[in-house]
C-alpha cells in the first residue's frame, strides 16, 4: 500500500507559524504571524485525520472542502489545493488571517475535540493562497461570455466584493459604489494591519478592477447618487453596505470629549498607515500616544482597538468588559495576543458614567455572573457598593454596530427592514422586498464575520444571476 | 391415519401464488441441499443387496434433511435403481400380456393429479398418445402401491396419484435409440401437458434402464411408502439415493431427488448465467442426434426448474447426444485446471481447454451422484466444498456418499476407503465391470478424443497485448469535460481510482453506508449504483478469492461459440485473454486480431432528440447490433466515445444489457463477442455490472485517461502502461471478489448472469432491458434516466471546468446526503452526556428532517386507534430489553469501548454481542461493583477466534455470524498492528501477527451444515439460544425458513448499511439490501410457512430513532440492534479511519495513547437505549398501542406517503406492506424456551460417567457408534468445564470414551481437557471442531486390511478453530485439515487440499501426501510434512511461509516426540516404520513456518541466510 500521507496527528504535534515577540511587534502595524515554509505546511496539513464527517467543514460558513485541500497540501499539490480552496471561498488568504478559527473550523476539528491539538487550518489556508499569489496562479477573471446585463453593488466590503467576483465570472457587468475613498470596507479600514496587511486587500481589489469590475469611490448613496438612479442603471442591485452605526453608551458624562467611537479610531489609524493626513489623528483626538486608554467592550473590535492603542504608544491600555473571559464574544486567541502586548483586561466591569470633560476616568460598576439565560450565557448582575473610577484620557467605545436607517437615508420606499433595522431579505436568495434588489452581509444579518459576508455575497450573486437569466428569457418570449 | 384436507393444497398453492405476485417472496429463491450417495456393484451384476444398502443408507442420513412443523413431512427423498425385469415381467403377465423374451421394457414413473379426475384422464391421454405417436406399444398402467401412513399432513395433502406406464420396444430399436426416443417422448409429454394446462403431471423417470421412486417423505420412510422397494424381486446393480433439505416448506413432490440422471447435494451458484447462456446454446444444440425432433426438446431447461433440476436437464441432453456420464460431468462441472500447483498432464489441459471453450462451467458447491445407465459416477465440483466419501467393499460394491458409515460394511475385507477431492471423479463402468479412479477416468476421457488438435486454434493474446504501450485518448480541457459528464468526482479519482493505480488493489474504508439509495438521491448517480451485488449465505458459501485463488479464473474467451454438442475443431477458433479488462491501446491492437467482421456502434443520443431520445437510441443500437450479426459480424463494440456538446452518452450498462438481451432473444448472442468502451466505468463494481450484463471485454478508457492525466501532473511516478497494469490488477481482484462473494469461480459463468438485485429500477425497464433480474420496488425508468443524463451532460459539456468534490464515501457539504452529520452527532452526544431527553427529541427531529435516505423514510404510521395514556404503555424497562448492541469485536473496538457496551447493556437487562475475537475469561464473572463486562451474546464467526467451551458457556445466546451487513460474502483481516498482547491472548494467536477471517464458515457450505453447527452449539451449551445473523438480500426469506428449520431460535436480518472496521470501499457500498426489504421478506416467508412463531426476528443496520424502531417492529422485528449510534454515544465521531488504528477518540483503536482519549462510559449508552425506548413508548401511545407486541408484524399500519421524486416511474413500496394470511394469529413470545434438538450419545455418556462428573473418578466407557451419532463428546465437555473449569487439573485421559464404528460429524467438537475419545473405525467431517483441550484418537479397526496412510479415515474441515488439545488419526484427512487451528496439536497420515489454511497456532504433523494449496493464509503455528518423494513444495502456498529441513535439535525433539506418541496412540504402522529408521527418515521431513512467526520462535529455524524463498 502506498504510504498514507495523512493522519499524522498521532505522531506530529500542532505547530503554528512563528509569532513575532510582543516586544518586537508592538511598535508596528505589520502582521504578527510568520508564514509556514513549504515543509512545515505539508507537515501540519498531514495531521488531518480525513474525517468521514468533517466537522471543520460543517462549522465553516463557506463549507470549505478543508480535508481535501489539506490532503493536497500535505502531498505537495499546492496549485490544486489553491484551486479547490478558491472554488468555495473568494478570499481564502483573508479568511486564513482573520477568521476566528478557534470558534469555527479549528475549534471543531475532531483532532482538537479529542485532545490532540487542532490542525492549523487557517495558517495552511493562508499559506496556500499566498503561495498562489506568489506563483501567479491567481488570475484575472476571464468570463467565457460577456453579457449585456449589469449589476450595481453598494458597498465594497467582503460581501460586495465576493458578489462582484462571482457576478463578473458569469460575464455580467459590475459596478461597485463605495462611500469611502478606498474599496474594501471593513477589511480596508476596520481591521488593523497587524491582523490583515492592507496590500492583501489591495491586490484583491486590483484583481477585480483588472477583471473589469468598475469601482465608484467616494460615492455616498442618497447624496452623490440616488438609490433609484442605481436601480435604473442596473438589472439588479445588491445592498452590501455593512453596519456602521456604533452602539452608544448612556450615563453621566457620556458626551464628554475624549470618548470616541471604535470605528472612527480604527479608520484613522488605518488611514495613517497609508500615509494619509488625518485631521483627528493629528489633533490627538484619535491618537492614543501617551494616553491612558480604556476600551469598553469584549468583542473582536475591542481587541483591535486595544492593540492599536498599544502600537500608537499609549501609556496604559485597559479593556473593560462586563462578563468574564469565558463569556466574552471575541476570539480567545486575540485576547491572548493583546495580553502579551501589555493590555490589561478588567473583567466583570461595566461603565456607569464618565468623569471629567475632557474625560479623566470611567466610573466602573463591578459585576458578577448570574444564572445562564436561554442562550446558555450567564447574564451579569451588579455588585452593589463596589463601584470605582478607572483613570482614562481616551475612552474608546467598542460595543458593537447597528445598521443605519437606509430607507430614510436613501429615500427608498418599499424596502422593508427588520425591527433591528437590518434590511429584510430571504436568507437563501437574499432578495429583499424590492424585486431585483438584494442584500447581503452585515446589513442583512447584523454585525458578523467577514466569512459570513463572503458566503452571503456568493449566495446573493447566484440568486441574482438566476434572476437575470429568468428576466432575459421572459423578455425573449 | 393421517388427516387429509382436500382443499389445503389448493389454498396453499393460491396463497403462494398471491405472495409471489404481491410480496417480496419469490419461488425461484428457494434453495435446497442435502445428503446424497450411491451404491453400485462394480461388475454390474444386479442384486437385492444393492437396493437394500441404498435403503439402509437413506435411513442413515435423516439428519441431513429437515422436517416440517408437522414432524412428518420431509423435504423429499428418493432412490434411483435399475428396472427389475422379473418384477415388472410379473406385472405385465398380470395384465394378460407376455413380455417378449429379451425385449426391452420401458417403465415410466408418473405423478398424476390425484383429486381432479378429469385432469388425470387428460394426462393419461397425453402420455399414451405421445408413446404411440413415437411408435411404441403400451402394456398398460400400473397403480403403484403406497403406504400413506408414514406421510405428514402436508405431504399427504399434496400427494399425487403415482402410476407406472409399461411400454414395449415394439420397434425393436437398440437400447441407446430406445432411451433417446423415450427422452423425446417425455419432453413432448411435458410440453403437451403444459399446453393443456395441467401443471401437476410429472414424470419421475421414463426409461428402459432405470426407475426413480421419490416423494415428500422422510428419508427413512422411502421404502415404507413404496412397498415395491421391499419386494425380493426388486434387484439392481446400482442405487442412487438422495435426502433433500429445502428452505421452502411447501411440499412439492417433483422437486424431490434423484432426478433422471443425477442427484445433487449443494447449490449451483452460477445458475443465472448458465440458464441464460443455455437459451443461446440450445438454439444451436439442434444436433443430428435429435434431427427433426430437435424442436421438441427445447427449452432444455424447463420453466421453474431448480438448480439441480436444470443441471440434470442439461446433463441428460449431453448424455442423450452421446456423451458418457463422466464426460458430461467433465463438461459441465470441470475441475480447476489453469492455475494448478502441479501441472496437469497436457492431454487433460487440452481437454479442459476444449471443454471451457464450449460450455460455461456450472459451479457448485456440488457433490454429484449420477448415472447414464452404463456408468455410475460420483463427483465433486472445482472447490470440493461438499463431502463425498467412498468405500470399496470386499464383495465388489462401491458405496459413496456424503458421509462414511451410512452402510455397514465388513471392515475385515474392505478394499479401500477414500474421499473425493476438488473436481475429482469416481466412475464405475458397469458394462466393463471396472472401477476408474480419478486419474484413470480422466486419462481415459482425455485420450479418447484429439482434444490437442482441436484446441490448437485457440489464440492466446495475453502475451502479445501485455507488451503494448498504453496511450490516452483525451487530455486537458476535453478530458475534464468528459470526466464531469461521466459523473466523476474528485473523491472518486483520488480515493478510488488513484489507490488502484498506485497499489494494485482497492483502498480500504470503514464504518457503514449512511447515504441514500440511488433511487432516493437528488444527485446524479451512475446506473451501477442501482445494482446490488448478490452474495452467498448459508445455502452456499462464498469463496476465498485471495487464499484459494487457484480455483478462480477470469480467462475471457471470445469469438464464435459454436454448437455445444459438436465435437470437432470448428468451435475452438477463439481468442483468449487473461481478464476482461482491456486497456486503450490493447483494445485497438485487439481489433487487428479479430477473426470476423467487427462493427462499432455509437451509444449516444442527441441532446435535442426529444423526450424519447434515449429510448430511440436504445432501439437503434439494438437494431444495428442485430443487423451486424445477421450480416456475419462476429464482434460488436459498443462505445460512448462519440459524446460531445450535442450528443449524450448512454449509460453503458443499459446499452450493453439492451444489446445482450436483444441478441439473446434473437438467438444471435453466441455468434458474436460484445466489447464495451465506457466513460463511466471506473470501479470494479461497474466492471462487474457490465460483465454481468453480458459484456465480453471492457475498456474503461476515461479512467485510463484520468490516470494518464495524473502521470502528466507528476502524481504517479510510473508509465501509463504500468499504472494501467496495476489498475487492472485491482479491478481483476475486485471482480474475483465480487464473483467469489456469491461462490462463482469462473467469469464465463458470471457473464450475462445478472447476479444482482436492482433497488429502484422501474419494473418495466428491468423487464425489457435486464430480463431475469429482480427489481422489487420499481423506481427510475428510461425517462428519469434520460433526464438525469441530460443534466450531468450539460454540466460537463456546457458547464464549468471544476470536478465536483464528491461526498459519496465521506461526507461533503456539496455532496451526497449522509444521515450522520456533525450537528446530529453532536446532539446525540450531548443528549447522552447530559441525560437530556429534550435534546434527544431535537436530535430525533433533526434526523427526521433529513431528505429521504431510506425506504422507510417514504412511509408513515396509521394509528391503531385513539391515542392511549402513556402510563398504560409497557414500561421503558420492558422495551429496553429488546435492544442489543450488534457484534463488534474486541480488536476492532478498544477494550474500553468493548467493555463499556457490555456493562451498559447488562445493567438494563439488554444484551451486547461479543463480536468475533473472544473475550477475556476474567470478564465472565461480575466485577466487585456488580458490573458485568461479559457479553450476553457470544459470536461464532468464520475465524472462530477464541471460541472455546468456556467462551461458549459464558452467555445466554450464541450468534452464528453468517454474513456482515457492510461486506456480506467477504472475510476480514485484523492487521498485525492491531494485534496487541491482549488481543493475541484472547484470540490464541501471536502479537503483531495478522489474523484472517475467511469469507465462509468452513463448516457451513450448505444449509444442513448450518443445522449441524447449530446442533453442535446446542450440545455444548445446554441452555443458550442460537442466533443466525443473515444479511438482507433477495431470497433471504427462504433462507430464513431453512434456518428456522435448522432449529435456530433467533434470526437476525442485518441491513447493508451496518458498519465494519475495514473493508474495500466499494464492498461497503454495493452489496446487500436495506433491512426493510430483508426483514419484511423474512417475516413474510416465515409466516407463510408457519415458522414465524418458532423464531424471534431481530434486525439492525441504521436504526437511529424511536421511529425507526417502531417501523422495524411493524415490518416484523421483535428485537433491535444499535451499533453506530452506540459508538457515537461513546464518543465516536465517524472519522471513518477505523482501519488505520488512529481513532482519535479511542473507540476503535488499540493504540495506548489514543485509547487514553476514550471518554465513553456505560451511563451514556444506558441513556441512549433509554431514549430510544422512551421515544418508542411515546409513539406507541400516540398510535394507540399498549405494547410493542401489538404492532409487531403489523405492516398494515404503515402507509406510503411519498412516491419519491417526480422523475421516477413509480416507487412502489407495497410489496413491503403485505400481510400474510393468518399472520394476525402469530404469537410473539421472546421468552419461550429454545427449540429443542435431539440428544446424542452424550446423553448416555453423561449418565454413565456420573462418578467421573460428580466425584472426579477416572473412568473408561465403551460404545458402538454409527454416522447418525453426531457431536460426540461435546455435551460431556460442557459438563466437564462447568464442573472442573477449562484450566482444570484432570488427567488427559481422565474420562476415556472408546467408540467402535463410524462416528458421525463433529466428533469431539469442543472437547475439553480431561476427555479422551478413541475411535476404532473412522469418522466424518468436522472432527475436533473447536477442540478445547481434549484428545481425539481415530484409528482403523484392528482387523482392517487397509494401509492406513492410503485411506481416508477422517472427513473435511478437521480441527476448525481448535484452540488446544490433541488429535491422532491413523489415516488421511479430507479437505481443509486444521483450518484456522490456533492451538491444537495433530498427527495424521495425509490430507486433501487447503490443509492448514489460515492456521494461527498449534502444530500439525502430516505423515503422508498433502493436497494443493497447503498453508494458504497460514500466519501462525508450525507444520511438519513427511515428504520422501519431494512432492510437497509444489503444493504449498508459499505466500506467507518459509520451509526448511528439520535439523535443529529443539524442533527434531518436538517432531520425534509427536511421531512416537502417534505410534503409541494409534498403533500406526507408518509411524513405527519412520521411527525405526529415524536418522534416515528425519531427512524427509519438511518444516513449515509462517514468515511473520520467525521473530517469535523460541529457537531459530535451520534456515540459512538467503535460503528464504523469493517473494
Amino acid at each position: 500500500m502506498a504510504k498514507e500521507p495523512m493522519l499524522k496527528f498521532v505522531t506530529v504535534g500542532r505547530d503554528m507559524p512563528s509569532k513575532r515577540d510582543a516586544e518586537d511587534r508592538k511598535d508596528d502595524f505589520l502582521e504578527i504571524y510568520g508564514e509556514y515554509v513549504e515543509a512545515k505546511a505539508e507537515e501540519q496539513a498531514s495531521r488531518c485525520s480525513q474525517c468521514g464527517v468533517p466537522y471543520c467543514q460543517s462549522h465553516c460558513p463557506l463549507h470549505n472542502n478543508i480535508p481535501d485541500w489539506l490532503r493536497l497540501t500535505a502531498t505537495g499539490r499546492l496549485k490544486e489545493a489553491y484551486e479547490l480552496s478558491q472554488a468555495t471561498n473568494t478570499f481564502p488568504e483573508i479568511c486564513g488571517r482573520i477568521c476566528p478559527q478557534d470558534r469555527l473550523c479549528e475549534g471543531n476539528c475532531v483532532i482538537e475535540q479529542s485532545g490532540h491539538g487542532t490542525v492549523t487550518i487557517g495558517s495552511v489556508e493562508k499559506y496556500i493562497t499566498d503561495t498562489a499569489w506568489e506563483n501567479g496562479w491567481v488570475e484575472m477573471i476571464a468570463p467565457t461570455v460577456e453579457r449585456e446585463e449589469s449589476v450595481g453593488i453598494i458597498g465594497s466590503g467582503p460581501g460586495g466584493l465576493a458578489a462582484a467576483d462571482r457576478l463578473r465570472r458569469a460575464g455580467l457587468k459590475v459596478t461597485v459604489y463605495e462611500r469611502s475613498d478606498r474599496a474594501g470596507g471593513l477589511m480596508m479600514y476596520g481591521i488593523p494591519g497587524f491582523k490583515l496587511e492592507k496590500d492583501i486587500v489591495l491586490r484583491r481589489v486590483k484583481q477585480l478592477e483588472d477583471s473589469g469590475v468598475e469601482f465608484v469611490l467616494n460615492c455616498n448613496v442618497g447624496e452623490d447618487i440616488s438609490f433609484d438612479a442605481i436601480r435604473g442603471k442596473h438589472d439588479a442591485v445588491l445592498i452590501a453596505t455593512g453596519v456602521y452605526k456604533s452602539r452608544d453608551l448612556k450615563g453621566p458624562g457620556s458626551g464628554s470629549a475624549g470618548i470616541v467611537r471604535a470605528l472612527d479610531y480604527l479608520t484613522a489609524s488605518n488611514k495613517v498607515s497609508f500615509g494619509d493626513e488625518v485631521e483627528d489623528y493629528l489633533s490627538g483626538e484619535l491618537n492614543a500616544a501617551d494616553k491612558k486608554v480604556v476600551v469598553i467592550g469584549g468583542g473582536d473590535t475591542a481587541m483591535d482597538c486595544v492593540r492599536t492603542a498599544i502600537r500608537q504608544g499609549a501609556t496604559s491600555v485597559k479593556c473593560l468588559y462586563r462578563r468574564d473571559r469565558a463569556n466574552m464574544p471575541g476570539s480567545q486567541r486575540e485576547t491572548q495576543n493583546a495580553e502579551e502586548e501589555g493590555v490589561e483586561f478588567v473583567w466583570l466591569s461595566a461603565p456607569k458614567g464618565f468623569a471629567g470633560d475632557p474625560v479623566s476616568g470611567v466610573m466602573v460598576q463591578k459585576m458578577r455572573l448570574g444564572q445562564p439565560d436561554a442562550s446558555g450565557r450567564q447574564s451579569p448582575e451588579v455588585i452593589e457598593g463596589a463601584d470605582y473610577v478607572e483613570d482614562a484620557d481616551l475612552v474608546i467605545k467598542a460595543l458593537g454596530f447597528e445598521p443605519e436607517d437606509l430607507p430614510t437615508l436613501w429615500g427608498v420606499e418599499g424596502l422593508d427592514v427588520t425591527r433591528w433595522g437590518t434590511v429584510m431579505a430571504d436568507f437563501k436568495s437574499h432578495v429583499t422586498s424590492l424585486p431585483g434588489v438584494y442584500a447581503c452581509g452585515d446589513i442583512q444579518r447584523g454585525a458578523s464575520l467577514v466569512v459570513w459576508a463572503i458566503r452571503d455575497g456568493r449566495e446573493a450573486a447566484d440568486a441574482m444571476i438566476e434572476y437575470i437569466d429568468q428576466s432575459v428569457s421572459v423578455a425573449a418570449e | 391415519m393421517t388427516k387429509f384436507d382436500q382443499d389445503w393444497a389448493a389454498r396453499e398453492d393460491a396463497k403462494r401464488q398471491w405472495m409471489t405476485e404481491h410480496s417480496l417472496f419469490r419461488e425461484e429463491d428457494e434453495h435446497s441441499s442435502c445428503g446424497v450417495g450411491l451404491v453400485v456393484s462394480i461388475d454390474g451384476s444386479k442384486s437385492r443387496k444393492v437396493v437394500e444398502n441404498g435403503i439402509t443408507a437413506l435411513k442413515a442420513i435423516w439428519h441431513r434433511g429437515a422436517v416440517d412443523a408437522d414432524g412428518k413431512t420431509g423435504d423429499g427423498a428418493g432412490i434411483h435403481v435399475q428396472i427389475p425385469h422379473h418384477f415388472f415381467g410379473d406385472q405385465i403377465r398380470r395384465t394378460g400380456h407376455e413380455a417378449r423374451d429379451g425385449e426391452l421394457l420401458a417403465v415410466g414413473q408418473v405423478f398424476l393429479p390425484r383429486t381432479d379426475f378429469g385432469a388425470q384422464e387428460t394426462c393419461r391421454t397425453i402420455v399414451e398418445s405421445e408413446v404411440l405417436r413415437m411408435g411404441y406399444y403400451i402394456y398398460g398402467w400400473r397403480h403403484v402401491p403406497v403406504n400413506t401412513e408414514c406421510l405428514g399432513e402436508k405431504a399427504n395433502a399434496t400427494r399425487p396419484e403415482i402410476e407406472q406406464i409399461l411400454i414395449s420396444n415394439t420397434k425393436g430399436v437398440d437400447e441407446e435409440t430406445f432411451e433417446r426416443e423415450l427422452y423425446v417422448i417425455r419432453r413432448r409429454i411435458e410440453k403437451a401437458a403444459q399446453a393443456a394446462g395441467v401443471s401437476s403431471l410429472y414424470i419421475c423417470s421414463l426409461s428402459c434402464r432405470s426407475i426413480i421412486y421419490k416423494g415428500m417423505m422422510l428419508a427413512e420412510q422411502v421404502a415404507v411408502f413404496y412397498p415395491d422397494l421391499m419386494d425380493e424381486r426388486f434387484e439392481s446393480a446400482f442405487a442412487i439415493y438422495h435426502q433433500r433439505y429445502s428452505t421452502n416448506t411447501f411440499p412439492q413432490w417433483w422437486l424431490a431427488q434423484p432426478f433422471r440422471m443425477l442427484a445433487h447435494n449443494g447449490e449451483i451458484n452460477t445458475i443465472n448465467g448458465n440458464t441464460n447462456w443455455m437459451k443461446s446454446h440450445e438454439i444451436r444444440m439442434a444436433s443430428t442426434t435429435f434431427g427433426d425432433m430437435a424442436e421438441d426438446i427445447k427449452p432444455i431447461i424447463p420453466q421453474g426448474a431448480s438448480d439441480s433440476a436444470a443441471l440434470d436437464a442439461v446433463f441428460e441432453v449431453l448424455v442423450r447426444a452421446g456423451r458418457s456420464a463422466p464426460m458430461a460431468k467433465t463438461m459441465l462441472v470441470p475441475e480447476a485446471w489453469s492455475k494448478n500447483a502441479e501441472e496437469l498432464p497436457q492431454a487433460w489441459r487440452d481437454m479442459y481447454s476444449y471443454v471451457n471453450s464450449v460450455m460455461e462451467p456450472w459451479d457448485g458447491p456440488a457433490a454429484l451422484a449420477m448415472t447414464d445407465g452404463r456408468w455410475v459416477c460420483a463427483g465433486l465440483d472445482r472447490n470440493g466444498l461438499r463431502p463425498m466419501r467412498y468405500v470399496v467393499t470386499g464383495d465388489g460394491l462401491v458405496i459413496a456418499g456424503s458421509e462414511v458409515g451410512m452402510v455397514p460394511t465388513d471392515e475385515a475385507t474392505v478394499v479401500e476407503k477414500g474421499a473425493l477431492g476438488p473436481g475429482q471423479l469416481l466412475a464405475i463402468d458397469m458394462a466393463e465391470g471396472k472401477l476408474y479412479h480419478d486419474v484413470e477416468i480422466k486419462d481415459r476421457l482425455a485420450n479418447a478424443r484429439p482434444f490437442g488438435d482441436w484446441v490448437g486454434k485457440i489464440n492466446d493474446l495475453e502475451d502479445e497485448l501485455s507488451g503494448i504501450t498504453e496511450t490516452a485518448y483525451y487530455t486537458g480541457a476535453e478530458l475534464k469535460k468528459r470526466q464531469i459528464a461521466a459523473g466523476y468526482t474528485i473523491e472518486e479519482l483520488e480515493q478510488i481510482l488513484a489507490p488502484m493505480a498506485e497499489d494494485g488493489k482497492e483502498a480500504l474504508a470503514s464504518m457503514g453506508d449512511d447515504t441514500p439509495s440511488a433511487v432516493l438521491s437528488t444527485k446524479y448517480r451512475p446506473l451501477s449504483h442501482f445494482f446490488r451485488q448478490n452474495f452467498s449465505q448459508v445455502t452456499n458459501p462464498p469463496i476465498d478469492s485471495l487464499r484459494e485463488f487457484r480455483v478462480m479464473s477470469l480467462k475471457t474467451r471470445f469469438g464464435n461459440l459454436k454448437n455445444v454438442l459438436d465435437e470437432d475443431s470448428s468451435q475452438t477458433e477463439i481468442l483468449v485473454l487473461d481478464s476482461p479488462f482491456v486497456g486503450n491501446a490493447q483494445f485497438d491492437a485487439l481489433k487487428d486480431h479479430f477473426n470476423a467482421p467487427m462493427t462499432e456502434i455509437d451509444c449516444t443520443f442527441p441532446v435535442d432528440g426529444g423526450p424519447n431520445a434515449l429510448r430511440d437510441g436504445l432501439d437503434r443500437i439494438r437494431a444495428e447490433a442485430e443487423e451486424a450479426v445477421r450480416s456475419g459480424g462476429g464482434h460488436i463494440i459498443l462505445t460512448d466515445q462519440g459524446q460531445d456538446e450535442k450528443n449524450v452518452a448512454m449509460p453503458m450498462i443499459l446499452a450493453t444489457s439492451a444489446v445482450h438481451s436483444w441478441l439473446t432473444r434473437k438467438g444471435l448472442r453466441t455468434f458474436c463477442s460484445l466489447g464495451v468502451r465506457s466513460a463511466e466505468c471506473i470501479d470494479p463494481h461497474y466492471f462487474a455490472v457490465l460483465i454481468g450484463c453480458g459484456a465480453t471485454i471492457v475498456n474503461a478508457y476515461l479512467a485510463e485517461d484520468s490516470l494518464s492525466d495524473r502521470i502528466e501532473r507528476g502524481l504517479l511516478d510510473c508509465t501509463l502502461s504500468e499504472a494501467v497494469l496495476r489498475y487492472r490488477a485491482a479491478v481483476d481482484a475486485g471482480l474475483l471478489k465480487i464473483m467469489a462473494k456469491m461462490g462463482i469461480s469462473v467469469i464465463s459463468s458470471y457473464r450475462g448472469g445478472l447476479n444482482f438485485e436492482a433497488v429502484g429500477l422501474s419494473r418495466a425497464l428491468c423487464a425489457e432491458f435486464f430480463p431475469g433480474m429482480h427489481s422489487r420496488i420499481s423506481g427510475i425508468g428510461i425517462g428519469g434516466i434520460q433526464k438525469k443524463l441530460l443534466a450531468v451532460h450539460k454540466q460537463g459539456w456546457l458547464g464549468g471546468n471544476t470536478l465536483p468534490i464528491g461526498g459519496f464515501y465521506k461526507a461533503r457539504k456539496s455532496g451526497e446526503t449522509h444521515a450522520w452529520e456533525a450537528q446530529s452527532m453532536h446532539m446525540l452526544q450531548s443528549a447522552c452526556d447530559r441525560a437530556s431527553y429534550e435534546m434527544w427529541k431535537q436530535y430525533s427531529a433533526k434526523m427526521q428532517s433529513n431528505p429521504p435516505i431510506h425506504l422507510r423514510d417514504l412511509l408513515d404510521f396509521k394509528p391503531l386507534g385513539k391515542p392511549v395514556p402513556i402510563e398504560e404503555v409497557e414500561s421503558i424497562t420492558s422495551i429496553r430489553k429488546r435492544f442489543v448492541t450488534p457484534g463488534m469485536s474486541l480488536g476492532a473496538l478498544s477494550p474500553e469501548a468493548h467493555r463499556t457496551l457490555s456493562i451498559a447493556m447488562n445493567r438494563i437487562g439488554a444484551k451486547s454481542d461479543s463480536g468475533e475475537g473472544g473475550e477475556s475469561p476474567d470478564d465472565f464473572t461480575p466485577e466487585p461493583n456488580g458490573d458485568n463486562a461479559s457479553a450476553k451474546i457470544k459470536q461464532v464467526a468464520s475465524g472462530r477466534f477464541g471460541v472455546t467451551v468456556e467462551y461458549l458457556l459464558a452467555c445466554e445466546e450464541l450468534e452464528i455470524k453468517v454474513a456482515q451487513g457492510a461486506k456480506p460474502g467477504e472475510g476480514g483481516q485484523l492487521p498485525g498492528m492491531k494485534v496487541t498482547d491482549l488481543i493475541a491472548k484472547l484470540r490464541h494467536s501471536t502479537k503483531g501477527v495478522t489474523l484472517i477471517s475467511p469469507p465462509p464458515h468452513h463448516d457451513i457450505y450448505s444449509i444442513e451444515d448450518l443445522a449441524q453447527l447449530i446442533y453442535d452449539l446446542k450440545q455444548v451449551n445446554p441452555r443458550c439460544k442460537v442466533t443466525v445473523k443473515l444479511v438482507a438480500s433477495s431470497g433471504v426469506g427462504t433462507i430464513a425458513a431453512g434456518v428456522a428449520k435448522a432449529k435456530a431460535d433467533i434470526i437476525l436480518i442485518s441491513g447493508h448499511n451496518g458498519g465494519t472496521g475495514a473493508s474495500p470501499a466499494t464492498s461497503i457500498k454495493f452489496a446487500g439490501l436495506p433491512w426493510e426489504m430483508g426483514l419484511t421478506e423474512a417475516h413474510q416467508v416465515l409466516a407463510m410457512n408457519n415458522l414465524r412463531e418458532r423464531v424471534t426476528l431481530r434486525t439492525d443496520g441504521g436504526l437511529r430513532t424511536g421511529r425507526d424502531i417502531v417501523m422495524a417492529a411493524m415490518l416484523g422485528a421483535e428485537e433491535y440492534g444499535i451499533g453506530t449510534a452506540a459508538l457515537i454515544a461513546m464518543g465516536c465521531i465517524m472519522v471513518r479511519q477505523c482501519q488505520s488504528n488512529t481513532c482519535p477518540v479511542g473507540v476503535c483503536t488499540q493504540d495506548e495513547a489514543l485509547r487514553a482519549k476514550f471518554t465513553g462510559n456505560a451511563d451514556k449508552v444506558v441513556n441512549l437505549i433509554t431514549f430510544y425506548a422512551q421515544e418508542v413508548r411515546e409513539l406507541l401511545a400516540s398510535l394507540g398501542a399498549r405494547s410493542l407486541d401489538e404492532v409487531i408484524g403489523r405492516a398494515d399500519l404503515l402507509t406510503q406517503v411519498s412516491r419519491g421524486a417526480a422523475h421516477l416511474d413509480d416507487l412502489d413500496l407495497n410489496p413491503l406492506l403485505i400481510s400474510v394470511d393468518g399472520a394476525d394469529k402469530i404469537v410473539y413470545d421472546r421468552s419461550k424456551p429454545r427449540n429443542a434438538v435431539p440428544d446424542t450419545l452424550d446423553a448416555q455418556i453423561v449418565s454413565d460417567a456420573a462418578r467421573f462428573l460428580n466425584d472426579g473418578e477416572k473412568m473408561q466407557l465403551s460404545y458402538a457408534v454409527q454416522n447418525t451419532h453426531r457431536t460426540i463428546g461435546t455435551r460431556t465437555s460442557s459438563h466437564i468445564v462447568s464442573k472442573f473449569g477449562m484450566r482444570n487439573a484432570l488427567q488427559p485421559d481422565h474420562l476415556t470414551v472408546k467408540l467402535t464404528g463410524s462416528a458421525g460429524q463433529s466428533l469431539g467438537a469442543f472437547a475439553a481437557p480431561g476427555l479422551k475419545i478413541e475411535v476404532s473405525g473412522d469418522a466424518n467431517d468436522y472432527v475436533g471442531k473447536g477442540l478445547s483441550g481434549g484428545t481425539v484418537v481415530v484409528r482403523p479397526p484392528m482387523h482392517s486390511p487397509l494401509v492406513a496412510s492410503e485411506n481416508t479415515i477422517i472427513g473435511n474441515t478437521v480441527l476448525y478453530g481448535a484452540t488446544d488439545g490433541y488429535l491422532f488419526a491413523a489415516g488421511r484427512a479430507g479437505e481443509r485439515f486444521a483450518v484456522r487451528n490456533s492451538g491444537a496439536t495433530a498427527v495424521i497420515e495425509g490430507c486433501g487440499s487447503n490443509g492448514c489454511e489460515y492456521m494461527t497456532g498449534g502444530l500439525a504433523v502430516i505423515l503422508g501426501s498433502i493436497g494443493a494449496n497447503f498453508g494458504a493464509g497460514m500466519t501462525g503455528g508450525m507444520a511438519y510434512l513427511y515428504d520422501p518423494d519431494g512432492l510437497a513444495l509444489d503444493l504449498i502456498n508459499m505466500e506467507t511461509l518459509v520451509t526448511c529441513p528439520v535439523t535443529v535439535d529443539h524442533w527434531e525433539t518436538q517432531l520425534r516426540g509427536l511421531v512416537e506418541r502417534h505410534a503409541a496412540e494409534t498403533g500406526s504402522v507408518k509411524a513405527k516404520d519412520i521411527l525405526l529408521h529415524w536418522d534416515e527418515q528425519k531427512g524427509y521431513f519438511l518444516q513449515i513456518c509462517p514468515k511473520e512467526m520467525l521473530i517469535h520462535l523460541p529457537v531459530p529455524l535451520a534456515i540459512e541466510r538467503g535460503a528464504m524463498p523469493a517473494e
